[in-house]
This record gives C-alpha cells, structure tokens and sequence, in this order.
C-alpha cells in the first residue's frame, strides 16, 4: 500500500470510535498458542499499516476473527467467551461506543465539503465560488471553510516563484541541475527532450525515439544520408603508461583467439580504433564483460609513454574499471583539486563576491554560466565525490575517468563525410600580432610553433581530400584523423540544407591524393590531435564562446549574415574524426551504415550539433542504434550479451517489462502463451538450453555406443528421445553456458552451413576446411559443449520473426516439402492444452476470499518459494528484482508456463534450438530477418542430419504464432 | 604492399571488399546492380526520361552488370521506337580489397590490394532536333 494511502485511511478513520472492547482477562491473551498467534496477527499492525504477517499464517485464519472498526492501540479481541460479565463494566464499555458514535456522526471529516451534506437535487453549481448559493444554515461553515483554503493556497504560493523567476538563468540553471541529480543529462538534452521520448536508462536521461514518425526515413537517412546520433554516455576511461607494461596488463583482458586484440599492430599505432570483447582478467572463455572499442594515441617520437581511451557501455563500466584496476595494479587513488567540479559544487550565488557591483555582477555571473558552470561534474556512473583517477607505484600506470569528458556523436551513413565536410572548417590560422603577444588561449601558442602549424596544415589538406570521396564506405575501417577546426557557429547557414557531395568540388580535388588515401589510410602523424591533452581540452571548454557573446558579434557585423571576419580566438577546437566500418559480415549490402565518430571536448556538444542538424541529417535515439546494429548484423549491447553480467541485468529487467505489460491487459484479452506452446514468452533460458542440450549429446553419445545404429535422423531421434523422457531434470551443477567467440570455431562452424552444392551459392573454398562428420563434430563439441553461437537467419518466403521466437529445428517431412514448394510456407504447430486452466479455476475459487488480505501477503510468500530455476544463471539477478515478477507455482498467471519449466527443447513438435533476440522485417535485406543465439551442440547435431543441399534450414516461430516458418542460417565471421 | 606481388593465403588473412569508388550522383544516374529485379531497374530509367523530365540519362555498369546495363540501354532504345540514342563508354574502375591478417601473434600489417574491373557507362538520350 502507498504512502499516500495509508494517509488518506488515516484521516477518513480520524474520527472514528476507537476501538472500544471489552477488558478481556489477561489470563485468556495467553490461553492457548493458536489465539495467541491470532492475537499477534491481528495486534501485530499496531495502527492502520498493513504489516504482511510475520508467519506463515493463512489468509483465511487471519479472517476468522471477529474483527471490526479500527484496530488500534493493539490488542485483539479475547477469543474464548468470558466466564461471567459485571454489570458496570459492560455497561460502561457501551456507553463508550456510543459516545464515540456520536461524536462520529457529529463531526464531518475534513475531506468533505459542506454542502456534501445536502442532498443531491439541491446542489447547484459553483456553489464552493459562490456561497450565496447555498441554504442560509450552511453558508457560515462553507464560509469558514473557503477561507481556510484560500489561506493554504496562499501558502503554497508563496513557495513556487513566478514564472518569470523561474525561468531567470541562474534558477532555471539550478533548476536543472536538480533534475539532473539522478540521471545526468548530456549536453543535447534540452534538443532532445523537445523531439524526442525520453526514456532515464544508465544513469542518464537518453532519447529513445523520436515523437515524429521516422523508422523509415531513419533507415534511409542510414543507408543514403546520414543518421546522427549522441553517443556521449559512452565512458571513456584513459590508461597511460610505458606501452610494454599497458599491453601485458591489458592482454589479461582478452584473448588473441576472438580476432585482434589491444595489441593488434595497426591499432597500437593509433591509425585504427579497434574493438574488443574483454573477460574478466584470465577468465577467458567464461565471465566476458562485454565489447569495448579503443584507440591508441600515436606514438611521440623517442617516447615509449602511451595514451589509451577504451570507451565502453556504461553498464559494463563498474566492472571494466576495477578490472582494469586489477590487471594494471593501479588502486592508489589520486586526488585531484578537480578545479571545475569544486567550483560548481559551491552555489554561484554564495561564491559571488559581495563587493562587485551589480551590473559586473552579472558579467560574472554570465561568464560562470556558460557552459562550464551547467553541470558538467560527474555522471551517471559513479557519484562525484569518487576519485576518477588511479595511479600505480609498481607500473606506473595511470588510469583516468574520462566519462563525460569527451563528447562523442556518431554519424552513419554514405554521406556523413560530406556533412563533416560542410560543417567543419579548418581552424584559420591567427594573425601576426596575435602571435606574438602571449595568450591565454591554446590556438595562438601553437601557432607559434612551426612544426604543429606545418601538421595541422597537412591535417587540412587531408580532410579537404576527403571532400572528393562520394561515400564513407569507400574509406579504409577504423581510420583515424585529428584536426583543428573553427567554431561551426560561425558558418551556420541560415536555413536548413541538405549536405551533399559535389560534383566540382570532387574533381578539384587531386586525384593522386585520393588514390593514396583510400589505399594507405591516413598516414600515421595526422592522427595526432590535441584533444588527447587535458590542457588544451580544458582550456577549449573554459573559452568557449558563449551563444549570446557570439550573437552580439554577429550584430556588429557590418554587412548583416556575412561571416565573423576575424575569427575570434577562442573558436579552435581539435577534434578527432574516427571511422566506423559499417556491416563487414556477410556478403550482401557490405559496409552498410559505415560513418564517423566525431569526438569533442566537453562543453561544445551544442555549438556542434546544431550546425550539424543545419546540414539535413537525421537525428536517431536509442532504437535506432538497435536498428543499425540488426541491419549489420552484429549483436547489439547489452541486448545481445546474455552471458555479460550486463546482458543478463537487462534480460531480468525485459522480462520485467514484458511481464508487466502482459499483466495489464484483462485476462481474457491475453494472449494464451500455454496453449501456444511457447514456454518463455518473456525471456530466453540459456543455461537450460545449453544443459538439456549437452545431456541430449551425451545420450546420444551412450546409444551409439551401444548399439552402433544410426537409422533415424538425429533430429527424430532427439524427439523420441524426449519424448521417451519427457522431464529431463538437469540436477548437477554444470559449468555457465558461453558465447562462442573463437574466431576459428566460428569459421568453421560457418563453412559447415553453407549448403555446399545448391546453385547460387559457390561451394565454400576448402582449404583447411575439415569437411563436416561425426568425428569432426565430436572433437569440435568437446571444446564447445555448453556454447551459443550467434546466427543470423534469413526467412526464405514470408513471416516476420519477433523477439524471442523460437529456432527449430525441421524433420525431415519438412525438408520434403520444401523440396517440392519452395514457396511453402511451413508446417504448424498443434494447438497444446492449457493443463493449468483446471487448477487455476480451483484455486481461484478458494481463494476468493482471502484475496484482499492475501493482497499484501503473498509478496512475502513469493519470497519464501524463491525458486532458482535452472535457467536462471548464478551470475547477478539481484534476487530483490526478479522474485516480485516471478510467479510461484502457487500463483500462476494465466496462459503463462509457472517455473521452473519442463523441458524447453522438446516442449513442441520441433525440437528447439535457441531463441531470437533480435527480429524484424529487414528494409536492406527485403526479407524477414532474425538474429539470435542457437545451441552449438543443438545446430551441428541439426546439420549433420540434414541433407546437402538443405543445410543450414531452420524453422522460426514466434511466440504469439502456431506457424513454423522456413529460414536459412547464417553464421557470419 | 600496394602490388599483389604476395600470394594471399586464405587462412592467414580475411578478404574484404571495400565499396567501388563512385563520382557524385546526379538525378540522372543510374547505377545499375544484379540485385534488383531487372523490370524495376528498367521501369525507373523509363520513368526518369518520360515522367522525370530528363532529355539524357546515364546507365553505369560494373563487372557482371555490364551486361545487364547494356540490356537495359537496348530495352529503352527499343521501346522508344528509334527516339533514344546510345552513346556507351567503356572504362576501367580500380577496386579495393582490404586483407586483414589472422595471424595469433597480431604483427602483420593490413594489406590493401587493388584490382582493376570493367565498366560500361552508356549515355540514353533524345537526340537534339535541328
């Protein structure tokens, strides 16, 4: 019960007789043990909050009493009947109740207004504005009453400001940050929350998706346009130290057999961002953390002291830190003065001197609340009290919270370079005489120097190139550029234009650099940028312009809309321009969604992404990330994680979701998920899939054993093997299912499913290919036993897969019938029975009753049956959060399988292979397309049964649907 | 590094093509692929140079689209009854793969390799009336 509910009882029973009672004799409170439990059950609440009992106590017992009116004061009614009454008392205890009637239907509580008490045909209107409307015995307490609430209001106004005050700068500033004191916002976020639903997730205050309607226009913009997106709740950490020492502390992370590492050459040399998935330190292949991508500064000359960021999710990045605290043996904190974070933490008005008059005052005060003073401090990720830098003695090692330090914004698309190449300019060099004089900006100090003018000259010249390419795939993957550019401000057009790429400006450019370009990638000095330097960020953030400051310039322009013709010297700022690669999986519509990553230093996030809306790109929020990761192919974090301590957090928190939502329709609107034959409508059982799986392989394993007979095909077999036995109850405890991320195993996994000899498709290049049988599956299944592996299906005719439809294996009927109709539309599963259905309606009726008291203790029962089924794996699940949704046995929902489930594999006609996290018809491939994690085990016992040409079909159905529906597996390295 | 003077072995490296360099596209290029149904690519040239208003289009084929290009200029030509004109031009467009190593111990170097492949581009246009 809330708050606010109890409150209200309190008020309404405020004037209601204290429970009068007859003195019981203390000898019968504790006369036998069961009244005395009653006693405790009814007395335990102690006034009107409802306590759920402390024993297990039924609810109907709780009901037997005779309880009325208001237990307070505690003390339940004596249950045996007294011996003998005296007069007196007896007759005193009534003349109590009565009293206390009296004075209960004497006094009107407050909630109720006056003329409540006239009968409903002699209300009138506006009788509570005008009390002349009310008969002449009512209008003094109606009077009484209206002034005693235009003084309350009169209160209330006193607190809130008039608007006007509100919205001055300086409150509404703190107004903002006091919103922003749980989830922070990014610097965008006022642009956000006016287009976009906002959905609090990560800390942060995040655009879901945009109010207008854009599924397809964004997918146009991504694979013709540009898409942009803030990605700024990204963490970066920073780790400096001798190369050597970083990359064996960092090489514990990871391992070479998931593809390149920290370590990997081109990445080292800072050319190429590179991504990772890290495990926890000497784990691998278990406890992975999850994906991180990285990027090393370029080496200085004659200097070993490197500078990595590794930028990850901020789910994952508790762990990753202390982690990486762990491998670096770092865990000296530094305690930095943090000179901004000190200053924002004072209130400004307290730290604005008295003594300034007032109209300096305000410049100060302006000055303060440019960007620097909005609150830049902490994140949602950590509180800002902790230290967010480490240091270590041993290795000298220094690790570095960048989070929020860096504004990050994702450009996708063919086009974005040209939108980059329209926004951003070149930073101008300064004149003579700014050269000479010292300043307190960075740009005129390096402009002294030659050798920094001569790079960022080259840098210039390299960006200009890029002008002459027509589409960002054409670039080398992960290609890194620093620059210095000027303010973007400065060269806003006036109106709204669609950034394209230009004929002329293609040819001006020189061919020879193009070429030289796209073949080498950016030589490794231009990726040098000075946004690796706190200093310089720092000095950029503090400098910056403010939009009002800029404005007035503007107006003191001579000729009106024409541009700032000195540059002011603040507007510099380096940036760094990091490369993309769009899909590389696959052979179809290859580096789709390719684009940049623009990174920024903190404090320029908006002076940067209105000019960038200027040049008519799309904006897309969360689901749209979602969507260019399903068009790619590449699983999407933390969705597609499940073995991530993160992925398993949102799995709990989506079937929390669903759970709710499903709960909210009326029951017989709901979709009947038993009869249906889906188990898990909500959420994917991983673990039990990769046990009842194993021990399927290993029956089979024993049977072949035995009898060396292979008649039937595996997958009739596993059916008749489950049905023989039907409750496969997986009791030990067997190692955590896995990802396969061996880039290896993968390889060969994907040649094995490929149809070798069906036309269209080129047989698979042998080479070190061992062909697909039993031996090799066996010895592949002995390192690979309780593994997922990610697959992409393609549906061959119609369907639209959903999330968490099932992947099934077909029997060979099915296979027949494609055969002979391609078009087919697949086989359909029988309707089950809803065992449950006779069981429900006889708990119902039992505990009609007892619903409202059972209301409150039935949490408190599901805490005690906690079962932990044997999907749930041990890792996290916070129990708190996943008892309350999980229905017991005792508590089913209707149409939903209660836990712990029977066996998922064999609960349907066709055997189960795993589950689709990621489903939609897909705009690039024209076709329903899944993405999704099967049974390593499951899918090559499924391949080695079926016949060439049909290798690799599966069926998906979803779980609303009984229709089985053909596709083809793909598994992409 | 530049010239395919090395062998690549398939287990030591991952092929990866990249894009086709492409000039900046007007309205009336059409860039002709094997994937698209071959009526519709056909049905929007036709809409390009009846409904869209343009006097000339240009159809561009690479490598095993040459030939689809080249089908699609005659349909045109065809059902124009002698209206359009062709004017074809041949070239030759460099490609890029990317060879990414494999190797455990992550020292070798990525490669680029370039290769060249034909293309026809062929100009579809109402001739001038004098």
């Amino acid at each position: 019960m809330s708050s606010a509910k109890v409150k209200m009882r309190e008020k309404k029973m405020r004037n209601q007789p204290a429970s009068v009672q007859y003195p019981a004799s203390p000898l019968s409170m504790e006369s036998s043990a069961q009244n005395g439990q009653d006693a405790a059950v009814t007395g335990g609440g102690g006034g009107p909050s409802y306590m759920p009992p402390k024993e297990g106590s039924k609810p109907p017992q709780q009901q037997r009493g005779w309880v009325r009116g208001h237990k307070k004061g505690g003390g339940g009614y004596a249950k045996e009947m007294p011996k003998y009454i005296s007069a007196g008392a007896f007759a005193r205890a009534r003349a109590a109740e009565v009293s206390a009637m009296l004075k209960a239907i004497t006094k009107t509580t407050s909630s109720c207004h006056v003329f409540g008490a006239l009968p409903k045909h002699m209300r009138r209107r506006a009788m509570s504005h005008n009390t002349k409307r009310l008969p002449r015995r009512l209008r003094d307490a109606a009077y009484r009453m209206r002034e005693k609430s235009l003084q309350a209001k009169k209160k209330e106004q006193a607190k809130s400001k008039s608007r006007k005050a509100r919205r001055r700068h300086g409150n509404l500033l703190l107004e903002f940050n006091r919103r922003q004191r749980k989830n922070v916002w990014l610097e965008t976020h006022i642009w956000h929350a006016k287009r976009f639903h906002m959905v609090k997730k990560w800390g942060y205050c995040l655009g879901d998706r945009p109010t207008y309607k854009c599924y397809r226009s964004c997918y146009r913009a991504m694979s013709t346009h540009c898409l942009l997106q803030d990605l700024s709740y990204y963490c970066c950490i920073e780790l400096q130290g001798e190369e050597d020492k970083l990359l064996a502390s960092l090489s514990q992370l990871t391992s070479k057999e998931t593809g390149p590492t920290f370590a990997a050459a081109l990445c080292v040399s800072g050319r190429r961002q590179g991504s990772v998935v890290v495990y926890r330190a000497g784990h691998y292949p278990s406890q992975p953390l999850g994906p991180v991508t990285f990027l090393w500064r370029v080496r200085t000359q004659g200097s070993t002291h490197r500078q990595l960021w590794i930028w990850a999710h901020p789910t994952i990045k508790q762990d990753l830190v202390s982690e990486l605290q762990t491998v670096c043996q770092c865990c000296e904190a530094v305690v930095t003065p943090a000179p901004t974070s000190e200053q924002e933490l004072v209130p400004e008005k307290t730290h604005e001197a008295m003594q300034i008059s007032r109209t300096k005052r305000k410049r100060r005060s302006k000055d303060d609340q440019g960007p620097p003073a909005k609150k830049i401090l902490g994140d949602g990720t950590r509180s800002p009290t902790t230290p967010v830098s480490w240091k270590s003695s041993s290795t000298g090692i220094v690790i570095n919270d960048l989070t929020m330090e860096v504004v990050c914004y994702r450009l996708i698309g063919p086009q974005s370079h040209s939108v980059l190449a329209e926004t951003l300019e070149a930073a101008t060099d300064c004149d003579e005489i700014n050269k000479t004089q010292p300043s307190c900006f960075w740009w005129p100090e390096h402009c002294k120097d030659e050798g920094k003018m001569s790079l960022h000259q080259q840098q210039a010249d390299v960006f200009r190139t890029l002008k002459g390419i027509y589409s960002t795939g054409e670039l080398p993957s992960g290609t890194v550029l620093g620059l210095t550019v000027d303010d973007p401000r400065l060269t806003l057009p006036t109106k709204k234009v669609k950034a394209l790429p230009c004929v002329k400006r293609a040819q001006e450019v020189d061919e020879e650099k193009r070429r030289e370009l796209m073949l080498r990638g950016v030589p490794e000095r231009y990726c040098q940028s000075f946004l690796w330097e706190r200093s310089v960020r720092d000095n950029v953030t503090e400098n910056k312009i403010s939009e009002q400051e800029l404005n007035r310039m503007r107006s003191e322009v001579l000729v009106p809309g024409s541009r700032l013709s000195p540059t002011p010297l603040q507007g510099r700022v380096p940036i760094l321009l990091v490369h993309h690669p769009g899909k590389q999986v696959g052979h179809e519509m290859s580096s789709w969604g390719a684009g940049w990553d623009l990174l920024l230093p903190k404090g320029w996030g908006m002076a940067f992404w209105v000019p960038l809306v200027y040049r008519g790109v799309r904006i897309g929020g969360l689901n749209m990330s979602l969507k260019h990761s399903q068009n790619k192919g590449t699983p999407h974090f933390p969705d597609d994680y499940p073995d991530c301590p993160a992925g398993v957090r949102f799995q709990a928190e989506q079937e929390a979701e669903l759970l709710d939502k499903f709960r909210r329709r009326p029951p017989a609107k709901r979709t009947n998920y038993v009869k249906l034959g889906c188990l898990a409508p909500f959420r994917c059982p991983w673990q039990q899939l990769a046990e009842e799986w194993e021990l399927i392989m290993k029956e089979r394993e024993e049977r072949k054993g035995g009898s060396q007979t292979q008649t039937t095909t595996a997958a009739d077999t596993v059916t008749e093997e489950m049905t023989l036995y039907p409750d496969i109850t997986v009791t030990k405890p067997q190692s955590h299912f896995n990802v396969l991320r061996n880039r290896k195993s993968l390889k060969l996994l994907s040649g094995w499913c490929r149809p070798t000899t069906s036309k269209g498709q080129r047989p698979c290049r042998v080479r070190g290919v061992t062909t697909l049988d039993s031996a090799a599956v066996t010895s592949f299944l002995t390192e690979h036993r309780m593994s997922l592996v990610w697959v992409r299906m393609l549906l061959l005719s119609k369907g639209k897969p959903e999330l968490h439809a099932m992947v099934c294996v077909p029997v060979t009927e099915d296979i027949k019938q494609l055969s002979k109709d391609t078009d087919s539309c697949g086989p359909q599963e029988l309707p089950h029975r809803n065992h449950f259905k006779s069981k429900l309606k006889h708990s119902k009726k039992g505990s009609k009753k007892a619903a409202a008291s059972s209301l409150f203790s039935d949490k408190s029962e599901r805490k005690g049956v906690g079962n932990p089924s044997a999907s749930e794996p041990q890792l996290t699940t916070s129990p708190a959060d996943r008892k309350s949704f999980h229905q017991s046995s005792e508590d089913p929902i209707f149409g939903l399988w209660p836990d712990p489930l029977p066996s998922v594999t064999s609960h349907c006609s066709r055997v189960t292979l795993g589950w689709v996290t990621q489903g939609d018809f897909s705009l690039s491939a024209g076709c329903g397309e899944a993405l999704g994690f099967v049974s390593v085990a499951g899918l090559l016992n499924m391949l080695l049964s079926q016949p060439m040409e049909h290798r690799g079909i599966v069926l998906l159905r979803n779980p609303t649907s009984l229709y089985y529906r053909f596709a083809k597996i793909n598994i992409d390295v | 590094m530049v010239e395919n003077t090395v062998e690549m072995d398939p287990v030591e490296y991952t092929l990866r093509k990249r894009l086709p360099w492409k000039l900046p596209k007007r309205r009336n290029d059409v860039y002709v692929n094997m994937k698209t149904d071959f009526r519709a690519q056909l049905a929007r040239c036709q809409k390009l140079l009846e409904g869209g208003g343009h006097r000339e289009i240009c159809v561009h084929g690479l490598g095993l689209a040459i030939n689809r290009a080249i089908n699609i200029a005659l349909q045109l030509q065809a059902s124009s009854q002698g209206a359009l004109q062709l004017a074809a031009n041949t070239s030759t467009v460099e490609l890029v793969d990317d060879l990414e190593p494999e190797d455990p111990d992550e020292a070798g170097e990525p490669m680029t390799r370039t290769r060249n492949n034909s293309a026809i581009h062929i100009k579809v246009f109402y001739p001038d009336t004098p």
